[in-house]
């Protein structure tokens, strides 16, 4: 089954675009042969250099957009440069043997599913669950189409809905304050809805495979701070940077001067990891989560508010082109008093009533959701297969009758797949 | 026990899903009722002598009920809104399934278009054909660049979002449909005289693009195949789309072809057409009065020339051509 999964990761893979196979593949072998030759004198050479090589390679990438070259990025060039890299430093450190077949190594590279948006798995964790054998049984079927639906209806209900209204925003540099405002509000429930809802279809398609990834999300938006936000955020990436980035330079292991500064260095590469032009967001979230605990309050639900609307605050960056307007629309929302307009406007912003309406129901389900999630797992998993068939069918069809697709909507586009 | 449960379960839902389709699907019962002209024709009766196949130019121009009146023919018009050549070409191979007519009368107009006008258009002419290998085909020649087969094959991926806009209509016509047209005619009984006509333009080139002919050498395929008399015509029009470059050339591919070509334009007067009261969008197309004047004219050039039967006993007919006098009344 591995060598079909291959076959199609690799077929889908040159779908984005061909030449993308020449740098993937020239990534794996050269970390593949590399990887066999980190034991003896020159292992810390070889393992410098391999990951120089691959860093160059992304960087490069992500300078690209910058420049008048028209080279586009290998997909998934970000979360397979950081599996690389993972990789070579734990078979460097000993953590494990480096993989036989570069068969093997290929798969977990490449395998499809993951490399759009992640998660960004580890090789000792995959190797567990993908390389080795597995099952496809009726009931992983179930509770992969269950994380699908799931999926597809944060995706294509929630994010395509709040994309809209993000883009009637952005799109218009005018719409400043109590504008501003509202977009970063819906883009925090965009990016959420979009990422973790990618993230579900991944799970799910890998559970029906038999294959169990790792969780990338477990409910962000009722952190009480940004320490624990990024905890429960693209929860992958943030351990790969607090492994390979924050502990190498010391961690927490220092005076509080260095880990501070440590922290700040580990969330500037995160911004570089998205792109140049999210260095200022990476290092202002690395100030909240140096700081951000000496203002909580007694109250949960005020430190979650809080620090709801001060991650909303910060994806500005995300939301507008480039970082002067990111910051000068986070300045708007005190200096553009037009809060009474917003109100009258808001059917003008690409959304009708009756989207407004399913966009907050489904919105509220998924906090619902996110809130009680211990509770609802556990239930749902023990169901029987009947009830299971009743909710795939109920979530397919709210899907396909209420989302947002087709002519002129671009269905693979996530938020994260750009990274 | 177990499985049996999970299948009626999942044909519940399949169930649900063609419901939705259905509900969310344009019906085009009582507004922008073109969509609703090609499948009426799968109900009639197929013994058409002469079928017209073409775009509005022969939907809102000839009315076959005033030609049996006038000369006992039975007639058929399969035409839709902005129906493009390859499609004329496909809903004739369609009609021909079911039915061989002795004359087809093809509409040169979308000789114009070489490309997709638009999605809606192509909705128009398509969604409610039935499914066969020329609808397939129909579907594969006519999408524009944002279209996908899919969208054809599960209506509701394209028609989804309609659930803001559902009217009393998509309730009153879920399970039924209507039928808007005699025989493929649409009655208009509006008038709205010439005015102001747009500017004729000079274009960049008259020539006709490769596709359209190598449809319409397909059409005269088709037809002779068949044994069946392909008459070529212009419906008559005072917009300026229609060029004397134009003219020519089809003039020349009928001689070519031997085939007759009728450019209704140079008739006005003889038919008698008074664009002051016998159009209802300002000369672009015949309303009712016009339109009964052009069928006249033509039923005779049709009873003269190809040899066609006269049903004028016919009972089928003679109740239709009643119920036809009463709705026009």
């Amino acid at each position: 089954m591995n060598v079909l999964l291959l076959i199609i990761s690799i077929l889908l893979y040159a779908s984005f675009g061909w030449q993308s196979l020449f740098y993937v593949f020239f990534s794996i072998i050269t970390t593949f042969v590399a990887a066999k030759h980190l034991k003896g004198n020159n292992k810390k050479l070889v393992l410098i250099a391999t990951i120089i090589i691959n860093l160059a390679i992304l960087i490069f990438m992500k300078v690209v957009p910058f420049t008048k070259l028209s080279i586009l990025a290998p997909l998934g060039i970000s979360y397979y440069t950081l599996q690389i890299i993972s990789y070579l430093v734990d078979v460097y450190k000993n953590k494990y043997e480096p993989e036989e077949k570069l068969f093997n190594f290929t798969l977990y590279i490449m395998y499809i599913p993951h490399l759009f948006i992640g998660p960004i798995s580890r090789y000792d964790d995959m190797k567990k669950t993908l390389l080795e054998k597995r099952k496809i049984t009726a009931n992983n079927i179930f509770d992969g189409l269950l994380r699908v639906g799931w999926g597809l209806i944060k995706k294509f209900v929630i994010a395509g809905r709040a994309a809209i209204i993000i883009s009637s925003i952005s799109g218009n540099e005018e719409y400043g304050g109590a504008y501003a405002l509202l977009a970063m509000i819906i883009y925090s429930i965009n990016i959420y809805a979009d990422f973790s809802g990618g993230i579900d279809i991944v799970i799910g398609i890998s559970k029906m495979l038999g294959i169990d990834l790792k969780e990338n999300f477990n409910s962000p938006y009722y952190s009480e701070s940004f320490k624990e936000f990024w905890r429960k955020w693209h929860i992958s990436l943030s351990s790969w940077l607090k492994d390979y980035v924050y502990i190498p330079l010391g961690g927490n292991r220092c005076s509080t001067f260095r880990k501070n500064i440590n922290l700040l260095i580990t969330f500037l590469v995160s911004g570089l990891w998205h792109g140049v032009n999210y260095i200022i967001w990476g290092i202002l979230n690395g100030i909240f989560v140096m700081f951000g605990d000496k203002f909580k309050t007694k109250s949960k639900i005020l430190n979650r508010l809080v620090t709801f609307i001060l991650i909303s605050f910060l994806w500005s960056f995300f939301i507008w082109p480039d970082q002067t307007t990111s910051l000068k629309m986070m300045a708007s929302v005190f200096t553009n008093f037009n809060y009474s307009e917003v109100a009258t406007q808001i059917l003008n912003l690409g959304l009708t009533i009756a989207d407004w309406i399913i966009f907050a129901i489904f919105t509220l389900i998924l906090f619902i959701f996110d809130g009680n999630k211990e509770k609802i797992l556990p239930k749902l998993q023990n169901s029987k297969m009947e009830t299971k068939t009743i909710l795939i069918g109920t979530m397919c069809l709210i899907v396909l009758v209420l989302g947002i697709y087709g002519i002129g909507f671009n269905v693979s586009n996530f938020i994260y797949s750009k990274f | 026990m177990r499985k049996l449960r999970i299948i009626i379960i999942i044909i519940f839902f399949i169930i649900l899903f063609m419901f939705f389709t259905r509900l969310l699907s344009p019906k085009y019962a009582t507004s922008l009722v073109e969509g609703s002209m090609i499948s009426q024709y799968y109900d009639e009766s197929k013994d058409h002598e002469v079928v017209f196949i073409g775009d509005c130019e022969v939907y809102a121009n000839f009315s076959p009920m005033v030609m049996f009146e006038e000369k006992g023919i039975k007639a058929y018009i399969r035409g839709s809104s902005q129906q493009l050549i390859w499609q004329s070409y496909y809903i004739l191979e369609e009609t021909l399934k079911y039915e061989k007519p002795k004359v087809v009368v093809f509409n040169v107009n979308s000789m114009r278009y070489a490309e997709p006008v638009s999605e809606e258009y192509n909705r128009l002419t398509i969604d409610y054909m039935k499914w066969s290998k020329q609808k397939v085909d129909i579907i594969k020649a006519s999408m524009t660049e944002d279209e996908n087969i899919w969208y054809y094959i599960f209506p509701l991926l394209r028609y989804h979002s309609r659930y803001d806009k559902l009217t009393k209509e998509d309730f009153e016509y879920l399970f039924k449909r209507k039928d808007n047209t005699f025989n493929g005619f649409l009655v208009n009984k509006n008038v709205k005289p010439v005015e102001n006509l747009p500017v004729k333009k000079r274009l960049a080139s008259y020539q006709f693009e490769d596709i359209c002919y190598e449809y319409l050498d397909k059409i005269t395929k088709l037809c002779k195949d068949n044994s069946i008399e392909l008459v070529l015509i212009k419906a008559p029009s005072v917009y300026p789309y229609w060029y004397d470059e134009y003219d020519e050339q089809i003039k020349q591919y009928a001689e070519k072809n031997d085939i007759d070509y009728y450019n209704l334009k140079n008739n006005v007067e003889e038919i008698g057409i008074d664009y002051s009261t016998d159009t209802y969008d300002g000369g672009l197309h015949l309303n009712l009065n016009g339109a009964t004047k052009l069928s006249k004219f033509f039923a005779n050039i049709l009873a003269e020339n190809y040899n066609l039967t006269d049903f004028s006993g016919d009972k089928l007919y003679n109740q239709k051509l009643q119920e036809y006098k009463e709705f026009i009344k």
